[in-house]
């Protein structure tokens, strides 16, 4: 498949509703789809086939399953709806002072004009818009200020894998890159992949964190709020990169201070960077 | 509420097959939209069997089945408010998802040694397919209309969509350029939408 353009496009509403369609394919498909009515018409149909497909395999499932579905479900914040203003599944956190944070539409992604949905609409309204080219150029502006330096000898083997698992998300075909400011200074920069689950995350011009403290990266979303990674000291304004795994659907990038100068497990802080990465 | 409360509110659970599901389940997630663990725990008895099957059908390891269906399902009540009964079938809504992160466990696998092992194996893997397929698909109707099918055309579809596998890969495994498998997928699954809808 080279081009998907007019009824080209068109005919792939087959693969993808049987989600076989990946990558560049699929976000130029979900383009298409946007701007073309009777494709969506067409696609709901085939849904409605697909889905016999599914009724036609039904089985029972483990007892257990709709139990323990129930109970996590008891635990878990619903989305709201999807409208044109909130979109996506929002964090909340404790905060000292109250109310919250209100302020994100400050802290998303570089002037982007709307944010992602549900997992399986957001990860398309990302790839609409993603810059997987944008992943290359900073990969090798990460790898220009040094921070992804490869040079064998002088790591250990963990520090190796790393390096490969950042250039493993870095060049999935699913990468998109997202940036923001961050509040108090300086501007972040994550590539996630869907495909690998993780994301990397690195960040230009941080103010220093107070002595003792660091910074801290956090995944937040419908599975819960989990400690990611304590970001390294920023070397020639440059901090990370620094690879996350376990992203989940709906998952946002929580950046906080840690006073504790380790990573902490209990988000306390009110972050200064919110990203959703849906 | 406790769970058989719910189970007394909203009945048990039917089979996620035929046309008395669709309203009901529609209106069930309409009610988990609004926060009610009851009608949840309905929707799970209602689409779970379809979400078990075609999460089983392309997942295979049973550890993992239970795993994507637990997403599943936490999908569902996170984003019941996102369902828009105008644009579809509530059982195509969840199915959508289920199929969605069933595909996407798999090819996040797709990686790992042994499934490298088994995708060097291609015809292995289709007969595999191609039989569990032929063995679990206890809905006559639709296995009459897949019958309708030309060879191509179901082979398209039940590749991809019970085998999880990608319209590059089903092409490789048909040995047929991907063009073909495309219109196939497309032809397929309209005829079998008629077929359906005509029966």
């Amino acid at each position: 498949m080279r081009r998907l353009r007019g009824p080209q496009a068109h005919t792939l509403a087959g693969a993808y509703a049987l989600d076989a369609v990946t990558g560049a394919d699929r976000a130029r498909f979900e383009r298409h789809l946007a701007g073309c009515q009777d494709c969506a018409g067409e696609l709901r149909e085939l849904r409605e086939a697909a889905a016999r497909l599914a009724a036609a395999v039904a089985a029972d499932p483990p007892a257990h399953l709709v139990e323990r579905a129930v109970t996590a479900a008891s635990r878990t914040r619903q989305w709201p709806p999807d409208t044109e203003r909130e979109r996506g599944w929002r964090p909340v956190w404790p905060t000292r002072r109250g109310g919250g944070l209100r302020r994100g539409g400050g802290l998303r992604g570089g002037g982007r004009p709307r944010l992602a949905t549900a997992p399986g609409g957001a990860r398309r309204a990302v790839s609409r818009r993603a810059a997987v080219g944008g992943a290359a150029v900073f990969l090798a502006a990460a790898a220009a200020s040094g921070a992804v330096a490869v040079s064998a000898e002088q790591h250990l083997g963990a520090d190796q894998a790393r390096v490969h698992a950042i250039a493993e998300v870095l060049n999935a075909p699913d990468a998109v890159m997202v940036t923001a400011r961050v509040t108090g200074g300086g501007r972040a920069t994550v590539v996630t992949s869907r495909r690998d689950r993780a994301l990397v995350f690195t960040a230009a011009g941080l103010p220093a964190p107070p002595a003792g403290a660091g910074y801290q990266l956090w995944l937040m979303g419908p599975a819960g709020d989990r400690p990611a990674v304590v970001l390294p000291a920023p070397d020639h304004g440059m901090t990370g990169p620094v690879i996350a795994t376990g992203v989940k659907a709906g998952d946002w990038v929580g950046l906080t201070i840690t006073t504790a100068g380790r990573m902490s497990g209990h988000l306390a802080a009110q972050p200064i960077l919110m990203l959703n990465l849906a | 509420m406790g769970i058989s409360d719910a189970r007394r509110r909203h009945g048990p659970g039917r089979a996620a097959d035929g046309p008395a599901v669709g309203t009901d389940l529609e209106a069930l997630i309409c009610a988990v939209a609004r926060g009610d663990q009851g009608a949840f725990e309905a929707v799970c008895a209602q689409a779970g069997r379809a979400v078990f099957g075609v999460v089983r059908a392309v997942v295979r390891d049973p550890a993992q089945v239970e795993e994507v269906c637990q997403e599943v399902l936490l999908e569902v009540w996170c984003a019941a408010s996102r369902f828009e009964p105008g644009r579809g079938s509530a059982l195509a809504w969840v199915t959508t998802i289920a199929h969605r992160r069933a595909v996407d466990r798999v090819r996040s696998e797709h990686r790992s040694a042994a499934r490298q092992v088994r995708a060097a194996s291609h015809h292995v893997d289709y007969d595999e397919v191609a039989e569990a397929v032929e063995i679990r698909l206890d809905c006559e109707r639709v296995r009459r209309c897949l019958g309708s099918l030309t060879s191509v055309q179901r082979e398209s579809v039940t590749l991809a969509y019970y085998g999880g596998y990608t319209l590059r890969q089903v092409a490789a495994l048909l040995a047929v350029p991907e063009g073909t498998v495309k219109t196939r997928m497309r032809d397929g699954l309209i005829r079998l939408r008629d077929c359906l809808g005509g029966m």
